[in-house]
């Protein structure tokens, strides 16, 4: 092979290569990176909410400790509140 | 050729301008992939995902000192190296692999010739798609390659000489 021959093969352009599936492949992911900050924050809050939690039950249990007459029925109702706040969060992480 | 606004739209963080500028770029970025992966048609395109991915992240430390295509091969180039590292060495791929690789149209010369470049080393298939099938000037191909000029041309050179040497020796 001569070297004009072996410029005319190297400068042929490389074969075209179909967009469609490779820039919506990129695109889910850049989606997926642009939601990376919202990601981070659910989980923050839900690190939070889960302190609350632990606050809340420590709570119940030195006021059930020091009042036979305390009702347990609010800091159950908070921690409730807290578990279907947490499990949101989490659902809507999932979901960005 | 760029197009300043489209750029200036995808600095600004616009995902439909990134859409616009992948589909310019795509192909270019994932036929040097692939003659650098020797064929393997799935590793080249999830390193040229992340070619995207990164450029995506990384736009704002685009300045335009060079053409976007030339930042973004670079980038490819560079998403490549860190993969051939990170290969286990059974993993080597000494020969062109695949025969659905050749695409569409595909003919015998240059089936052979992904082959013959199948034998060449990393920088040197670099080196030599970028100044001919992609037509970057040297001191472009320089840059996206990070080596200097006179390293480039050796590679060019070395490069052309054993394609010559393993074309010539075909039947």
């Amino acid at each position: 092979m001569n070297d004009t021959d072996l410029d005319a093969l190297l400068s042929a352009p490389l074969p075209e290569r179909d967009a469609g599936a490779f820039t919506v492949l990129l695109m889910e992911k850049i989606a997926h990176d642009q939601a990376r900050p919202a990601r981070i924050l659910s989980w923050i809050t839900v690190g939070i909410l889960t302190l609350i939690v632990a606050a809340a039950t420590i709570y119940g249990a030195q006021a059930m400790g020091h009042a036979a007459s305390f009702s347990f029925a609010i800091p159950a109702l908070l921690t409730l509140l807290t578990l279907a706040l947490s499990y949101a969060v989490m659902q809507s992480a999932r979901e960005t | 050729m760029d197009d300043p606004a489209l750029i200036a739209r995808v600095i600004g963080k616009d995902v439909a301008a990134f859409n616009a500028l992948a589909r310019l770029h795509q192909s270019k970025v994932r036929g040097l992939l692939l003659r650098l992966t020797r064929g393997n048609h799935a590793t080249a395109d999830d390193l040229a995902q992340e070619t995207f991915l990164e450029a995506w992240r990384g736009i704002g430390n685009f300045r335009g000192d060079s053409a976007i295509a030339t930042w973004l091969y670079r980038i490819a180039y560079s998403r490549f190296l860190m993969h051939a590292r990170k290969r286990k060495p059974d993993e080597q791929l000494d020969d062109w692999q695949g025969e659905a690789a050749s695409g569409e149209g595909a003919t015998h010369v240059r089936i052979d010739l992904e082959r013959a470049f199948a034998k060449l080393s990393a920088p040197e298939s670099a080196a030599l798609t970028m100044c001919f099938a992609l037509g970057l000037s040297n001191t472009e191909a320089a840059e996206a390659l990070d080596m200097p000029l006179g390293t480039l041309k050796s590679h060019v050179l070395r490069g052309r000489e054993k394609l010559k040497t393993i074309l010539g020796d075909q039947p």
